[in-house]
Formats: C-alpha cells, sequence, structure tokens
C-alpha cells in the first residue's frame, strides 16, 4: 500500500476519533448506555448546565440548587431519543424530540397551547399562530408540525371554534 | 342486579339469589349498541392499502373518509415496512406465533407494529383465556411484574395519606397514585403521598389523577413524579366529548416528557359504550384503537384492562376474556401495561379473584393499576378489586403459586415505624408554611389507623385554602425538600431529591420504568427487557432467591421444629 495513502488514512481515522470525543458519545447511544444516570452520568447536566455531581442535598442545604436546576436538559432528551431508538421504538423516541423542543417552552405556554389544541377551542388562524410562534420563537419545529396538521384535521373534522 | 324483583319459590334458589356474585348485573349482547364484548355489527373486515409510504385504505375505509383516529392511527400507528407483510398473514397463524415459546417477543413486537385495529381483533381472539395469558407472560415489556397501588381517603385527609404512602411503598408497591373527594384539595394530597411514599425508601412513583392540565402543572411543580390519567378514546366522538384529541394528547405527552416526567395514557372497554358513542362497534375492537394512538403518539405505556368501565365489560359473555385480551395487545404493541384488576365490579370474592389472578400468575408491568392500599371505604377511585382488607390473601396466594404480585411481607413494627414517621414528616411540612396545624393527636392516629373513620375531624376548608394558597405562592417540590431537611427528616429530603434527579436524568421515561428501593432504575430495556422463551428462561422467582424468600417468610408462618419441644 501507498506509505501517502496509509497516512491519509490514518489521519482520516484520527480526525473521526477527535470528532466523536468532541461530541461526547461519538456514534449514537444504545441500551448499553441506559440508565444514563448509572452508566453515562459524565453526559448529564441539567438545563441550567449543572452537572449531575452538582446535583446534591449538600448543595440544596447551601441554597445553590434551584428549582429550574432540576430541570432535564434537551441534550439529555436527545439520548434518551437514541436510546429508545435503539431499543426500537421509533414513536417514543419522536416523542422524546418533541419534548426536547418544548424544554424551552415556559410551563404556562405548553398549559395554553394543550388547552388550545382541544377539540372546539380555535380557530384555524389561531391554530396556525401558535405553531408559528412555536417555531419561530422556540425553534420547536416538530411540535409546529404536529400543530399544523391538527389545524388541518380540525378543519375536515369540523371540530375548529 | 340479577333476578331483578324476581320471587324464587324453592330454597336452594333463594339461597343462591342472595349471594353476592348476584348483585350485579349479567347483559346479554347488544352487537348494535356496541354491548358485546367483541363482535360488533360493525366491527369492519381487515384491509390495508399503502400507496407511497402512505395508508389510502384501512380495514375497508378509504382515506378520504378517515375520522380523525383513522388517520392518527394511519400516519403515526401503521409501520408501512411490515404492514403488507404481516396483512397477508392468517390471523390464526400469528396467533399461533404469539404462544409459541420458539417465536421470540422481538418478533411479535415487529408484526405487531403493521397490524391494523380489526386485525388485532381478529388475532386475539383466536386465543382462549390459557393462551391470552401464555401470551402476556410472553410479551409484557418489563422482565420483573410490579404492582401500583390507589392511596386516597375519604376525607383528604393528608396525615392519613402521608402513613399510608409510606405503609404502601413498604409493602412493596412500585407506583401509588391518589386522587380526590373534592377536587380543591388536589395538591394537598398529591404532596402527602409524594412525601409519605418516599419514607421507608427511596422509589416510589407516585401521581395524582385530576383533570389533565391541573395533573400537567402539578407535575411540573415537582409535587408528583409520574401521570396516568390522560384518557384516550376509540371514536371520534367520544374522544371529542372527553374533551380532547389525538394530537392534543400527543402534545401533551410531549410537555410531560419536556419536565421529565413519566407518563402513561388510560383506556379501557366499555368507555365508548358507557358514553352512548360505540358506534356498533364492540368494545375490544375500540380499545386497540386506543392502544394504537397511546403508541403512535409516543407514550411509553398504557393503563387498561376497562378500567371504570369494567362494570359493563364484565356484564356481557366473554366480558373478562376481552378485557385480558386488551392488555395482550399493550404488550404486543410493546407498551408498559397497567393491566386494570382496579375497579370493583362484583362484590363475589371468587368473581374478582377470577378476573385477577390469570394476569398475577401471567405478570404484567403493574398488575394492579391500582390495587387499593386504604379500606374500599377510603378508595376514591370508586373502589377497588382488592384492598387494604386483601394484603394478607395476597400474599400467601403468591407463596402459594411461587409467584411474585409485587407485595412482600411487612411486620406490625415496621409497619408502625414507617406510618408514624411519614405523618411527622407531613406535619413539620406544614408548620413550615403554616398550613393548618397537624396535631400530635391526628400522627398517633394516624400511626395505628386502618383507614379514615379512625382518625380525628380536621376541617377540609382550611385544608383546601391553605392548597389553593400553596399553589399561588408557587411552593415547588424542592421547598418540600427544604423544609424537610430543617425539620430533622433528612433522609426523606435525600430520597425526593433523587426522585428529582431521575426527572434530569429521563431516565424515568423509558418503557415501563420503575426505581428499586436501592434507587436502581428498571425498564424494558437490555437486560431487563422480558426475555422470556419457555421455561428455564425469564423472570423466574425461584431463581430471585432474595425476593422469594421474603415472600415465603410470612409473619404468621411457623417453624414446625417449634412443635418438638
Amino acid at each position: 500500500m501507498d506509505p501517502k495513502a496509509i497516512e491519509s488514512l490514518v489521519r482520516e481515522v484520527l480526525r473521526n476519533v477527535n470528532q466523536a470525543s468532541a461530541a461526547g458519545s461519538g456514534s449514537a447511544l444504545t441500551a448499553q448506555d441506559y440508565p444514563l444516570q448509572e452508566k453515562r452520568p459524565a453526559l448529564i447536566k441539567s438545563r441550567t448546565g449543572k452537572g449531575l455531581d452538582e446535583l446534591t442535598l449538600e448543595g440544596v442545604k447551601k441554597g445553590e440548587i434551584t428549582f429550574e436546576d432540576l430541570r432535564i436538559h434537551p441534550d439529555t432528551l436527545e439520548y434518551q431519543a437514541e436510546i429508545a431508538e435503539a431499543a426500537g421504538r421509533p414513536s417514543l423516541a419522536q416523542n422524546f424530540r418533541r419534548a426536547k423542543e418544548l424544554t424551552a417552552v415556559p410551563d404556562e405556554e405548553i398549559l395554553s397551547i394543550y388547552n388550545s389544541l382541544r377539540p372546539f377551542r380555535s380557530s384555524k388562524q389561531e391554530l396556525l399562530g401558535y405553531a408559528d410562534r412555536l417555531e419561530k420563537t422556540y425553534n420547536a419545529t416538530t411540535c409546529a408540525q404536529l400543530i399544523r396538521e391538527a389545524a388541518e384535521v380540525y378543519e375536515k373534522r369540523d371540530m375548529l371554534a | 342486579m340479577a333476578y331483578e324483583d324476581k320471587t324464587f319459590k324453592t330454597k336452594r334458589f333463594q339461597v343462591l339469589a342472595e349471594k353476592p356474585v348476584n348483585r350485579h348485573s349479567y347483559l346479554k349482547d347488544w352487537p348494535e349498541k356496541g354491548l358485546t364484548a367483541f363482535q360488533g355489527v360493525k366491527d369492519p373486515k381487515p384491509s390495508i392499502k399503502i400507496e407511497n409510504g402512505v395508508v389510502v385504505e384501512m380495514d375497508g375505509v378509504a382515506r378520504a373518509d378517515f375520522d380523525m383516529i383513522d388517520q392518527f392511527i394511519a400516519d403515526y400507528y401503521i409501520d408501512k415496512s411490515v404492514a403488507e407483510e404481516v396483512m397477508a398473514m392468517d390471523s390464526l397463524k400469528i396467533a399461533r406465533m404469539i404462544v409459541d415459546i420458539c417465536v421470540p417477543r422481538e418478533e411479535i413486537v415487529r408484526l405487531a407494529k403493521g397490524l391494523t385495529p380489526s386485525k388485532f381483533v381478529d388475532v386475539v381472539t383466536r386465543l382462549d383465556e390459557t393462551e391470552i395469558m401464555m401470551g402476556i407472560h410472553k410479551m409484557r415489556a418489563r422482565k420483573i411484574p410490579a404492582i401500583q397501588c390507589h392511596t386516597t381517603s375519604a376525607t383528604d385527609n393528608p396525615v392519613q395519606l402521608a402513613a399510608d404512602a409510606a405503609e404502601n411503598r413498604l409493602r412493596g408497591f412500585s407506583e401509588a397514585e391518589t386522587t380526590v373527594g373534592v377536587a380543591p384539595i388536589a395538591p394537598f394530597n398529591a404532596i402527602s403521598i409524594l412525601i409519605g411514599g418516599q419514607t421507608p425508601h427511596v422509589g416510589l412513583l407516585t401521581q395524582c389523577a385530576i383533570e389533565e392540565a391541573l395533573e400537567l402543572e402539578l407535575g411540573m411543580r415537582g409535587m408528583t413524579t409520574y401521570a396516568e390519567t390522560v384518557s384516550v378514546y376509540g371514536t371520534e366522538r367520544v374522544f371529542a366529548d372527553g374533551d380532547d384529541t389525538p394530537w392534543s394528547k400527543a402534545f401533551l405527552a410531549a410537555g410531560y416528557a419536556s419536565r421529565g416526567i413519566k407518563l402513561r395514557f388510560t383506556s379501557g372497554s366499555g368507555s365508548e359504550v358507557q358514553m352512548g358513542y360505540a358506534d356498533g362497534r364492540s368494545m375490544l375492537y375500540l380499545e386497540t384503537k386506543c392502544i394504537m394512538i397511546t403508541k403512535g403518539a409516543g407514550v411509553q405505556g398504557l393503563q387498561n384492562g376497562s378500567i371504570s368501565c369494567c362494570g359493563i365489560a364484565m356484564s356481557v359473555p366473554s366480558g373478562v376474556r376481552s378485557v385480558h385480551a386488551e392488555n395482550l395487545i399493550t404488550a404486543m404493541c410493546d407498551l408498559e401495561n397497567a393491566s386494570g384488576c382496579d375497579q370493583i365490579f362484583s362484590p363475589s370474592d371468587l368473581r374478582r379473584a377470577a378476573r385477577t389472578f390469570p394476569l398475577v400468575i401471567a405478570g404484567t408491568d403493574f398488575i394492579f393499576s391500582g390495587y387499593g392500599g386504604v379500606p374500599n371505604y377510603d378508595n376514591m377511585f370508586a373502589g377497588a378489586n382488592f384492598d387494604a382488607e386483601d394484603f394478607d390473601d395476597y400474599l400467601v396466594i403468591q407463596r402459594d403459586l411461587t409467584v411474585n404480585g409485587g407485595l412482600v411481607p411487612v411486620t406490625e413494627e415496621q409497619t408502625i415505624a414507617v406510618r408514624n414517621r411519614a405523618a411527622r414528616a407531613i406535619q413539620a411540612v406544614f408548620k413550615e408554611f403554616g398550613f393548618p396545624e397537624i396535631t400530635d393527636e391526628e400522627v398517633e392516629a394516624a400511626t395505628y389507623s386502618h383507614g379514615s373513620k379512625d382518625m380525628p375531624p380536621r376541617s377540609i376548608r382550611e385544608d383546601i385554602n391553605a392548597a389553593q394558597d400553596m399553589m399561588k405562592k408557587g411552593i415547588t417540590g424542592l421547598d418540600l425538600i427544604k423544609a424537610l431537611i430543617k425539620h430533622g427528616f433528612e433522609d426523606i429530603a435525600a430520597n425526593l431529591f433523587q426522585m428529582m434527579k431521575h426527572k434530569v436524568t429521563g431516565d424515568l421515561l423509558q418503557t415501563s420504568a420503575i426505581v428499586t428501593a436501592e434507587n436502581q432504575v428498571l425498564s424494558a430495556i437490555g437486560d431487563m427487557l422480558n426475555d422470556y422463551r419457555g421455561p428455564g428462561t425469564g423472570y423466574r422467582l425461584e431463581e430471585d432467591t432474595e425476593t422469594w424468600e421474603k415472600i415465603q417468610r410470612i409473619p404468621q408462618e411457623i417453624d414446625p421444629e417449634t412443635y418438638e419441644s
């Protein structure tokens, strides 16, 4: 084999290895990585960026932990989605990816959109408005898609306000 | 009531008429109204047509005529890569594969992804009761079965709820759900079982069954650790009457997961006929649609087994078998199944045992959803099929059959200790936040009580006001932890904190998750996935020696050697 070719192969491998370690996990997670708390604790951080090792009762006593620190990070939902996919559960993974988008959406807004999605509550325009807002404000594209689809179905089945 | 207004001339018939089994009505099938287990006059014939990756016909209905439920199932449930293969298979062959120990669970799960609602019904109705149970034994998601309880109080008494939740966890329940006598008290009931449940050790998952939006809010505030009372229905009209659609429910599901909260949906045979719009479809056919909606929405599990409509389902021929078949379909869909056995439907001890023990023996993810963890008069889910007065029967039957039904024997001393500590913990939390005082007399009563009748009276009006105030002030689960630490309940605080950390890791979101007393998360993944392949495989109680030892050693057991002296 041409030494140049070997060199370029080795460089390619090294680059892949470096990229993988930079990404933290490299390839998608599987059942081997579950439960994350036990198998991959270093991967987990709270939504506010605190590591799992920082979430301690001592921290609570010192007043260093807020309720926001006990919220799940969107990356963690992506890891769980990968695990669900590896377990042959694509619809569960899809739910986790919608959830990942909703981590950025405040409680009240989730409650309010949920109520608006109930039958006979909203006009088509209103539903499309919520979808746009989710997409533009929170980059929640899959959730927006779900709402747009609901608007179509509600129109067809006469369930709009 | 059976034999209503009928009088008998013979003593034999008079005696039989008085038996508990005759305090339930038995109805002839009425297929036109959907009052039939699995033979609705309008149950369609199985069919599927897929064009360009889109389902264009399902069970004889063209896509243009789909209602919202058909569309959701066609687009979110049906796996187009397997549907044509499995729909072309003989239903009898699929039924035989379910009970064939040489066909692995994974293969049935793969095929089930392509079944339509009618085909599911056509397959499972080929199975007799024994075969349904063999199917559940193999298809259950989690390797180890578990059990859920109802922890409720007829007077919504927070001290009693905390003490009962503690005892329920001690006895082995993995989940406890509460609900309310009066709705505005919900936040207090939620925190009472939350705190009580973490008293003996970590791990009890708790929820409060209440209107959907408030239930979500309680979860977001850290006052519950899972949710279940999120109902789905099998006809469009009933779904809308229930004030939801598959899309609103799918959005709600994502909302729960976005806060790391475990969720399962709820459905059950008979709800559509009870609400008057079964459209001539059988109970099992409509329930199958609910199961498929749940799977399509990306929810990890489902509570079914008729649930609050079992009085109807169990009044018709094959009612119990059909309800067990819906549990099997749920397992085939690779969903966690909390398999009912909950609401009381008959005062006949024989009948309630016959409805329940096949599932205890087969084992499901949660055999009961739930078992009444309190006496029946305190059960605010309209009574339970099994309750606190059946604990010893249940424990002895587990021992008789070498079956892990989820409960373990406890001693009175252990029980007194955890009940008292839980009652003191909730007393301290109430004191910290200035809620209506919980007296030492109440703590003492809760420690030794059987139910709310043994508790001193308490002003529910004041508790309701305080509960509403707690919600307005924005108190969270973390504030409860701080209060517990401050008042010397650091062990309970630590356990509660662990439960909150599980929400950060998202581990409880995977299929069929429970938390052990050692804080280990077990779900249907990897080596905790059910791997039953016939004798010598799967979960076997005798190989789980520690649990088998506990189940054998009921406190009333006598060592025969003591007779020698």
